[in-house]
């Protein structure tokens, strides 16, 4: 148990916290607004604004908006007992009974009385502060707090409720971003956009990664290591570097356009200039990049498969076709297999190229499932994240993922791949 | 005697001992350039300043400074920030885009300078009217403006002459559009006349900005859309106004005079093209102007013309400008002492010499009215003609949580039309639905 423990941690750390907390976040409407540890309870002009809209009675919302200043007993008994009473006594005289509907109103009046005790800011703010009887702009930290404030308020007490729900500034729990999730149309997009480029991109990726692992098979030894290298470089290029190199070649002012353009084709931008382009660009930067992998995994399957078969076949008179038909294929089960699955899920949640590429355009044509969420949970201009949104998304790529992974292991026969060889090795 | 010396002694350290006080002050700021440096560097002056103040009343006071602005882009920044103050470690000073404002409040992260500092007082009281408006929330002051800017359209002097503009009449350019003699329908006209001369390159007759930015809004506002409702608090979308915003774009690529695939096309090469005669038209903003000279443009007068925003030329558009000023703001320390200090140094680093540092090594514009008799402003050309002709009629985008789902939607609207996969109609009915369904009712439809 004990040299389990770090797998443990590692596996509840690493794999099912971030699912977990992904899954309880996308129940949430929390954003950088709500905050993420909770929230506390603060009447705005906004808050107001909402109540009017939810038919909060009106005099209940001018009762709210109103209160301000007020220059009364309690405030002035406060200031003496502060500030001592010749200040208490000076603000009675200057102002008594008098109720400010601002803040900014209420401080100008205090500091034109120019008294000694209020010179410095700080203090006529304090002052000032005795004399609050609005409930407007004030943070309470607990809902039983503005609930004392809206009773000294003199707020009608069937109204609490609805007020202080409004008032609260946190998260709350709701289903709303599944309901958003299937009625925006623009998710059905991302999501036949995702579907696009997972299914073309794993084909050429497969498909590309299987032909190159056969062909480079038949070659010398030699070439075909040289030739595998040449392959792989894309994958071990940062893809900053990479995207820009395609974006030399492809963009108005890159290789192509000035090839085309010696002979007299118009300048376009080759990776935007269509969706087709942006999406024939987007296959290709991502294809190349994943069919190196599979390239790999399949050279060394290839490799595993004992020499005297394809010798026996030679002997037999096979073509080339025939061997890799009957002989290398059948054998090549489990790693493409395992170069589907584990493509399809890095697919699924990969969108650095496409970002940097074509940033999802041209319009939203090549933006897909994972880069939503991106953009809705920690990227955008205005700089409110949609925290709960963005889980949502990401919820969907989680049970995606995790529902491909049980059908591929089904598909693929898990159990008969790993089960006891028949033939002696 | 030793006696006496000895207690003279002790009293007088422990006198210091109450009332010296020590403060750590760290300010975080977007991007490490080194025009920017002022909005940290202000604040590290103001603490010196404090302090002297201070040591002349007889306290003392020490201020240790810090700042930090090595992040890679706004995104990284904001996320900083936001899990900082989920930790409780937040800087006690950010500077920020005025858009944070309403999250930030909401989330608790920040407190009102006005909770701190005398709005009637110099230098605050010196502040712009509207720059403070920006910079508030609901009738609360939150945050006081570090710079403004503007996003004005630009126009070569050399290939208006070409296609038949006097000096005068492209000197009269800036009258002639706020008045609305001068409309977007008249950009595409010129724009059209010098790609068919051969002045410049096809798609390069109207060059705007190649990224999404608040100046998008301004061409929704010259079709006489509003992003706001002040009254209801609720954001607005105008069908008409962002159909004809979105025409607009679509017509100018189907002219010729702007590439259908010039969103996501390189900065750096935009900012060369524009500043060497190689676009016609283009918009951007007024800190673009540093950038001009180091693109080989020694005569910006000479050769540029700059004016609003123009209106849209139809029924109910108007001539405009969006400014996006950063802003300080005071984060919440749980320490009222500490939250004090912050806003004093605010208030000090927005004094119009200190603030001067920054719009001119920045090329931003000025915050107070007084800055127009500083110097180091007054001196500066295209800060002083900005100021003027541009400062007067700017508006900002809202400070509504919401604005973000809004500005996003509307960005990718206008892609979807500008790149021609969606009609402008079916953009705008696409961008009302998902507004409608997101928003809720923070949107009222016109």
């Amino acid at each position: 148990m004990i040299f389990l423990a770090p797998a443990l941690v590692a596996a509840v750390v690493f794999y099912i916290l971030p699912v977990l907390m992904t899954a309880v976040i996308a129940f949430t409407d929390m954003s950088t607004a709500t905050g993420i540890r909770g929230g506390e309870y603060a009447l705005t002009e906004r808050t107001l604004q909402t109540l009017a809209e939810a038919d909060l009675p009106e005099e209940t919302g001018a009762m709210l908006a109103d209160g301000g200043y007020i220059v009364d007993a309690a405030g002035l008994a406060a200031v003496a007992a502060e500030f001592g009473p010749d200040l208490a006594a000076r603000i009675g005289t200057a102002m008594g009974d008098t109720a400010f509907g601002s803040r900014r109103a209420f401080e100008r009046a205090l500091g034109e009385l120019r008294a000694p005790e209020l010179r410095i800011t700080r203090d006529l703010k304090t002052a000032a502060a005795l004399f609050q009887r609005s409930v407007l702009n004030t943070r309470h930290q607990t809902a039983d707090s503005l609930r004392a404030a809206l009773a000294a308020a003199d707020i009608p007490r069937e109204h609490h409720d609805q007020i202080i729900a409004a008032a609260y500034t946190g998260w709350s729990w709701t289903t709303r971003n599944f309901e958003l999730l299937v009625s925006l149309p623009s998710n059905l997009r991302y999501a036949l956009n995702t579907m696009l480029y997972v299914g073309v991109t794993l084909l050429f990726n497969v498909g590309m990664g299987l032909f190159l692992a056969i062909s480079t098979f038949y070659l010398p030894q030699r070439s075909s290591a040289t030739f595998r290298a040449i392959w792989f470089l894309p994958r071990i290029l940062p893809p900053v570097l990479y995207v820009l190199m395609w974006k030399w070649m492809l963009l108005e002012t890159g290789f192509i356009a000035s090839v085309l353009a010696t002979f007299g084709v118009p300048r376009i931008n080759w990776m935007i200039e269509t969706e087709v382009h942006a999406w024939v660009a987007i296959i290709l930067i991502n294809g190349v990049v994943g069919a190196s992998f599979g390239m790999i995994i399949f050279a060394s399957a290839i490799k595993a498969i004992p020499q005297t078969m394809l010798m026996a076949a030679e002997v037999d008179g096979a073509s080339r076709w025939q061997q890799v038909r009957f002989i290398i294929l059948p054998q090549m089960r489990w790693p493409i297999l395992f170069t589907t699955a584990y493509q399809t899920l890095s697919l699924l949640a990969s969108f650095e190229y496409i970002l940097l590429a074509t940033g999802g355009g041209p319009g939203s044509a090549t933006e897909v499932w994972a880069m939503a969420a991106f953009r809705t949970a920690l990227n955008n201009y205005g700089g409110n994240l949609q925290y709960g949104m963005g889980a949502t998304f990401a919820l969907v790529l989680v049970v995606i993922g995790t529902a491909l992974s049980l059908i591929y292991l089904r598909f693929f026969n898990f159990q008969a791949l790993l089960a006891k060889p028949r033939i002696e090795t | 005697m030793m006696r006496l010396i000895a207690t003279t002694a002790l009293c007088g350290a422990l006198a210091s001992a109450a009332t010296a006080q020590n403060y750590e002050i760290s300010v975080w700021v977007p991007g490490p350039s080194e025009g920017d440096r002022y909005r940290w560097a202000a604040i590290e002056m103001a603490a010196d300043i404090l302090e002297r103040e201070a040591a002349i009343r007889g306290e003392e006071l020490t201020i240790a400074f810090d700042y930090k602005s090595d992040f890679p882009g706004w995104a990284e920044f904001k996320q900083a920030v936001t899990l900082a103050a989920e930790a409780k470690d937040a800087p006690e000073i950010i500077v920020t885009s005025h858009l944070d404002i309403a999250p930030w409040s909401q989330a608790g992260y920040i407190v009102p300078v006005e909770d701190y500092l005398d709005l009637d007082a110099w230098p605050i009281s010196d502040i712009y009217p509207n720059l403070m408006e920006i910079a508030s929330v609901g009738g609360v002051q939150w945050a006081i403006p570090q710079d403004s800017e503007s996003r004005p359209f630009f126009f070569w002097r050399a290939h208006m002459r070409a296609i038949g503009y006097t000096d005068a009449q492209i000197d009269a350019l800036p009258d002639a559009v706020l008045k609305g003699e001068y409309t977007l329908k008249n950009v595409l006209e010129d724009a059209k006349k010098v790609v068919e001369a051969g002045l410049v390159e096809e798609g390069k007759g109207f060059f705007p900005r190649p990224s999404n930015g608040p100046d998008y809004a301004q061409f929704y506002q010259s079709f006489g859309g509003t992003l706001y409702d002040a009254d209801t608090g609720q954001l607005v979308l105008d069908r008409a106004a962002m159909t004809a915003f979105y025409q607009f774009f679509v017509d100018a690529v189907a002219a010729g005079v702007t590439s259908r695939t010039h969103i996501g096309s390189d900065w750096d090469n935009w900012y060369a093209e524009v500043s060497n005669g190689r676009a016609a038209m283009w918009h951007g903003g007024t800190w673009h102007y540093g950038r001009y000279v180091k693109e080989g443009n020694t005569d910006f007068f000479g050769t540029v013309a700059f004016t609003l925003i123009p209106a849209g030329g139809n029924e109910g558009g108007r001539a405009n400008t969006i400014t996006h000023p950063l802003v300080y703001l005071v984060t919440d320390q749980g320490d009222k002492k500490v939250q004090d200090i912050a806003a004093q140094l605010i208030a000090i680093a927005s004094e119009p010499r200190i603030n001067s540092l920054h719009a001119i090594a920045s090329a931003h514009l000025s915050i107070t009215k007084s800055q127009s008799g500083v110097p180091l402003y007054a001196q500066d050309a295209w800060a002083t003609a900005a100021t003027q002709l541009l400062l007067p009629h700017a508006n900002s985008q809202p400070n509504h949580p919401q604005y973000s789902v809004y500005s996003e939607a509307m960005w990718k609207g206008l892609e979807s039309a500008w790149t021609g996969t969606q009609t402008p109609e079916a953009a705008v009915a696409a961008l009302e639905a998902e507004l409608s369904a997101v928003l809720g009712d923070a949107l009222i439809v016109r």
